[in-house]
């Protein structure tokens, strides 16, 4: 081909039938442009359309326009901007009445931002972790799908997964603030949710992370073997729809388990609702997806895939529990319960501490061997474990209930071994089983003492406080436990299996063989995790 | 005796190893190594653009034989190791002089 000059183009456009064909592709392409604009300019409109923007009434939940008028005054600018560039004009969107002043708490705000980046930080642990428990070849691979899934939580969380998990609608799902004005978008928002003090958004930060922590779990027992288009297609159903579905039933203004009784299912920072759900979701997908290619399971003679990097697994472990310092005191929502937000990163210290031990002491007998990716494992099983009862239990508790997690795990991978089901990271050993076991404690071990944080410090009066067995509070907290993490683990669970089978039927969900053979860094991303740069 | 060198695929060593050893052979060294034959090599991506990278992994297999077993292994490694396509490497065949157990100070057939 001749090179792209000017001279040779003018040369070219003397030919008739060379300038009809260059003016159709250019027109084409004005066009596709043009509907570009167009559709980013309609969906500006409809974003500061007067109809949603304006509450009708004040009410006690607070529906007033401040954070919508915020919202209103960026997409008239942006509005602006557009017809500016297109050529219309629109007129821009009325300016909110001023509000009655709801009540924000800036340090409550300051609180659950600074723990939301905390959590947040957890990506780049269970990025260490499970690229250290992959095998080299698929180790990219690994990196990109925790990056990827972060940013479709991100915007997923946005468009419609916050509205549903924390809207108000009904025992099932939600969508708004329950007067008839959406979420979707993060429209309509109130200045704070619900009685926190704290800002709307900064919630939806906090709980965007967890959202981001549930559906990266998944991907640590379906790696070495996943398509990175089923990555995409099942990173959207969890992300989407399986993690605000089943986590409004818990979390949820009106969500059915909050009214269970004689007591409540109590999840404080998500045992059930983060753990038990990625948890679930990633046994159904491996399960579906089947193991990985040359993997002999133990009861054949064989046993579990060598990883590649002990070193950054265990650092990204001790990430993930650094991490979980923001994770399990955020969830206080509330600076000012101050003896709360101690207690609770005590009783998560604890629980880690002996969870690691457990697992390590456990395992110890079989080889003689000090395990270290078996200790790593035991640390995160008490952390899990820890998440749903932390503000509830004391010092004394967390221990025991961590030490069991340790315990619990080692036999979860056992038996996933025993089941032929391939996990290279222990998702489920981790977060589905002592999930499982962490919301069950809380029916045990609750001391009685504690209650709720509320925006002013904590409320620890009869009515309020949690009571567990072992602590003469009778079987009702532990049936409540046990009600709530069947329902939503079952319910997942099955909701799950649907999903990949979903998606392994648009045959995506697991690579060709000789994709496998040659290592998923090389076939789907083409590149090596680490390149020999000497030759 | 003969010395055996197989450059196979990483993926086949497993293959190959466990084969060998139904048939008999005791002992073998395996060496990480970069090569390129008619394969030439592949392409990778990095930040949008696309760079050739010649030299391939592989896996180098030594294993030293006696002559009664020298067609089996041949064989062997023959068979688990191909897979029909490009690349899947090649054996090199040396006679060898003596091998000598450092333990005890075998020689010969006695020190394999």
């Amino acid at each position: 081909m001749k090179k792209f000059t000017l001279a040779n183009f003018v040369q070219k456009m003397r030919d008739p039938k060379q300038r009809k064909f260059f003016f159709a592709i250019f027109g084409g392409k004005m066009i596709g442009l043009g509907m570009c604009f167009l559709i980013m300019f309609a969906f500006s409109l409809y974003l500061a359309s007067p109809a949603k923007s304006h509450a009708q009434t004040t009410n006690t939940t607070d529906t007033s326009t401040n954070a919508a008028g915020a919202i209103t005054n960026a997409t008239t600018a942006i509005t602006n901007a557009v017809a500016a560039a297109t050529g219309t004009n629109a007129a821009p969107a009325a300016p909110a009445p001023p509000p009655d002043p709801p009540y924000v708490s800036p340090i409550n705000t300051m609180w659950v931002l600074v723990t939301a980046f905390l959590v947040f930080f957890m990506q780049a642990g269970f990025m260490f972790l499970e690229a250290g428990f992959a095998r080299e070849r698929e180790t990219i691979n690994v990196l990109l799908e925790g990056i990827v899934d972060t940013c479709l939580c991100g915007v997923l969380f946005y468009c419609w997964g916050f509205a549903w998990m924390f809207g108000h609608g009904n025992g099932w799902i939600g969508w708004g603030d329950g007067n008839g004005h959406s979420w979707y978008f993060l429209q309509n928002l109130p200045d704070t949710y619900e009685a926190t003090g704290v800002a709307t958004l900064a919630i939806f930060l906090f709980q965007f992370a967890f959202a981001d922590t549930c559906s990266t779990i998944t991907s640590g027992a379906m790696l070495g073997r996943t398509g990175f288009w089923g990555d995409l297609w099942y990173s959207i159903g969890v992300s989407g729809f399986l993690y605000p579905i089943f986590g409004h039933w818990a979390w949820g203004p009106d969500g059915w388990l909050n009214g269970l009784k004689p007591a409540a299912f109590h999840d404080f920072a998500g045992s059930t609702v983060v753990h038990t759900i990625g948890g679930m979701i990633a046994l159904a997908g491996a399960i579906v997806l089947g193991p990985r290619l040359g993997r002999k399971f133990k009861r054949d003679g064989g046993g579990p895939m060598p990883y590649h990097n002990m070193t950054v697994a265990s650092v990204g472990a001790i990430i993930l529990w650094f991490g979980w310092y923001g994770f399990n005191p955020g969830s206080t929502l509330s600076a000012m319960d101050i003896q709360g937000i101690a207690r609770v990163a005590v009783n998560t210290t604890l629980a880690a501490c002996t969870g690691g031990l457990g697992a390590l002491l456990f395992v110890y007998p079989r080889s003689k061997k000090w395990d270290c990716g078996a200790t790593v494992n035991g640390l995160l099983a008490g952390l899990v474990a820890i998440t749903c009862p932390c503000y509830w239990v004391s010092p004394f508790g967390a221990m025991m209930l961590g030490f069991v997690a340790g315990v619990v795990v080692i036999l979860a991978t056992d038996l996933l071994e025993y089941l032929r089901i391939d996990d290279p990271c222990g998702a489920w050993p981790v977060h589905g089983a002592c999930g499982v076991w962490g919301t069950w404690s809380l029916g045990l071990f609750a001391t009685g003492q504690f209650g709720a944080s509320t925006t002013t410090g904590a409320d620890n009066s009869a009515g309020a406080v949690v009571k567990g067995l072992f602590y003469g509070g009778g079987f009702d907290q532990f049936k409540a436990q046990v009600i709530g993490n069947a329902s939503i683990g079952i319910g997942v669970f099955i909701a799950a299996m649907i999903l990949m089978y979903a998606v392994k039927a648009t045959g995506t969900l697991r690579i060709s063989k000789e994709g496998e053979e040659e290592g998923l860094d090389l076939h789907e991303h083409g590149g090596v995790a680490y390149p020999d740069t000497k030759l | 005796m003969k010395k055996i060198e197989a450059i196979i695929k990483p993926f086949k060593l497993d293959e190959v190893k466990q084969a060998l050893t139904e048939i008999g052979v005791e002992g073998m060294t395996v060496t990480e190594v970069k090569g390129f034959g008619r394969q030439k090599g592949h392409t990778e991506t990095f930040r949008g653009s696309e760079y050739a990278v010649d030299f391939i992994p592989k896996i180098q297999l030594g294993v030293v034989v006696a002559d009664d077993l020298y067609d089996s292994v041949l064989e062997t490694i023959i068979k688990t190791a191909r897979t029909g396509k490009i690349g899947d490497g090649k054996i090199f065949v040396t006679e060898l002089k003596d091998v000598i157990r450092i333990r005890t100070g075998e020689t010969g057939v006695k020190a394999l």
